[in-house]
């Protein structure tokens, strides 16, 4: 389903079916995902549409720039790092690419939204929800639903700490995809006083995969890198 | 050439006052106010997408009325008015002002304060006394309230800053409730597992707070169940207009009924009430 399509084109995978045709001079562009349906007219004749995974929080619709990831518990030992692969819910952009210009025309998704807070309801801050299992190697996955996250955790600390929550901004985030995976590279470094920060990696886990056009452009400074601060613990 | 020289340099009023001081004087103040409109439009523009439309909006008023009274500053040694000298005029001015404009000032103040408290923000669903409704713009004398049903208010600030302010989106998050009553043969676990599983379904029903769903009391009728949802804040409304209906649909589906008010009649044998019942029905 993903990549780069000249239109009229007709692009049909399990439940999902995205469609641009010709109709009395119009350019219609139709998408199916199950009960989720989305008709548009667009004008470029010479357009194309682009279908990439993005930032999965912008269903049902953008209330939040930030992602949790609930996973069973981790316990790492003082002064240790360890890579886990986790998953994350997958939401697909349509992007209309016309000349030099490319605009987002559409996001769905099959996986079903959650959301939750993370923090108090004075100060802390609305986040999507996604559930995950701990994987040691990467998971088989359907990259129409879910994408494939691997998350280097490292404890600096002379404690023992137990996690099982990461929250990922949004602005940073680096998708990479191909026919088989999504995937995403990111950390969380475990901080003194049950803080954390996470943060990702603009590189891919999988070779031959590509970048996804970036919804959220994180503004990062070169030198320090852009992290979000879990200020309301791990746990 | 020497009709202009002597126009401007006519004498206005005393004090070596001349037309060209005067021009001077009305150029700067006319520069001052197209180049602080200019900026804090710049300011605002620049900042769209970096900031909430609230801060942007002060800031940009803070950058417009510095510019003004920087310019007015500027102009006004041209009409010979000695700053120096404007403190003491400063101070009787503001004795006058306060006696003649007690309300003007207690509203500016008010503003000022809440500016620096912030208990609002542009875009805020909020309640002031009886008007509830949306904040639109919060100048400096008056704060502006779209009420839901479209409605132009304007709230002097001293009002607002004396009244109890009821900020429903302050929080990011807020829970509401509903009271379900069920029959009593119907079966109360399970109603908590169907209302359980509506509530899980919809995206905006925060998983965390948890929801809370428990037999609250007895009631004459029915079976009261407490359903209680955090939302986020922005939502709260849709959510909680969404469920209800939902929970109402699903129990019924799963043969749990919502009953009407009802009160069943018993009569002893024997006292010749039964035939009046009976005649009843």
């Amino acid at each position: 389903m993903y990549g780069t399509y000249r239109y009229p084109c007709a692009i049909e995978e399990e439940s999902v079916s995205v469609e641009v045709t010709e109709e009395n001079g119009l350019f219609i562009y139709r998408r199916i995902c199950g009960d989720d349906t989305r008709e548009l007219v667009i004008s470029p004749r010479d357009g194309e549409l682009i279908i990439n995974p993005v930032e999965p929080v912008n269903l049902p619709k953008n209330i939040t720039r930030f992602l949790e990831i609930e996973f069973d518990k981790i316990v790492m030992s003082p002064e240790s790092e360890d890579t886990y692969y986790l998953t994350f819910p997958v939401e697909i952009g349509v992007f209309l690419k016309s000349g030099k210009s490319v605009s987002l025309l559409d996001v769905f998704s099959q996986a079903a939204s959650k959301y939750s807070l993370y923090g108090s309801p004075k100060e802390g801050v609305v986040v999507r929800w996604h559930k995950s299992v701990v994987h040691r190697k990467m998971p088989e996955i359907d990259n129409l639903r879910e994408g494939v996250m691997s998350l280097k955790i490292v404890n600096p600390e002379k404690e023992i700490v137990e996690l099982s929550i990461g929250i990922f901004d949004s602005y940073g985030m680096k998708i990479f995809y191909n026919d088989w995976y999504v995937t995403m590279s990111a950390e969380i470094k475990v901080l003194p006083k049950d803080e954390a920060e996470t943060k990702f990696f603009n590189a891919p886990i999988v070779a031959g995969t590509d970048k996804t056009i970036e919804l959220y452009y994180g503004r990062e400074i070169p030198v320090v890198g852009k992290f979000y601060k879990m200020n309301w613990g791990y746990q | 050439m020497d009709i202009v020289n002597v126009f401007l340099n006519t004498p206005v009023g005393t004090d070596n006052l001349y037309v060209i001081d005067v021009i001077y004087f009305v150029i700067i103040i006319i520069a001052t106010f197209i180049l602080a409109a200019f900026i804090s439009k710049k300011i605002k523009k620049g900042l769209s997408g970096w900031m909430p439309v609230n801060d942007r909006e002060m800031t940009s008023k803070i950058v417009y009325f510095s510019i003004v009274a920087i310019g007015i500053l500027v102009a006004l040694p041209h009409l010979h008015v000695e700053l120096s000298g404007l403190l003491i005029a400063g101070g009787f001015l503001s004795i006058i002002i306060g006696l003649a404009g007690q309300t003007v000032i207690a509203n500016f103040f008010s503003g000022l304060i809440l500016f620096f408290e912030q208990p609002i923000k542009i875009g805020d669903n909020i309640g002031v006394g009886d008007t509830l409704g949306t904040v639109e713009d919060i100048r400096i004398l008056s704060t502006i309230i779209k009420t839901y049903d479209g409605i132009y208010t304007r709230i002097p600030n001293q009002t607002l800053f004396t009244s109890n302010i009821t900020n429903y989106v302050a929080h990011v998050a807020r829970r509401f409730e509903y009271s379900v009553g069920i029959r009593y043969s119907d079966d109360a676990d399970r109603a908590i597992e169907v209302i359980w599983e509506v509530i899980n379904k919809h995206p905006f029903a925060l998983k965390n707070p948890s929801p809370s769903i428990y037999v609250d009391e007895l009631g004459d009728n029915a079976v009261v169940l407490i359903v209680r949802i955090w939302a986020p804040s922005s939502e709260w409304w849709d959510v909680r207009t969404e469920l209800l209906w939902k929970i109402k649909i699903a129990l019924e589906e799963n043969g749990i009924q919502i009953p009407f008010p009802q009160r069943t009649l018993w009569f002893p044998e024997g006292t010749g009430h039964e035939e009046s019942a009976d005649s009843i029905n």
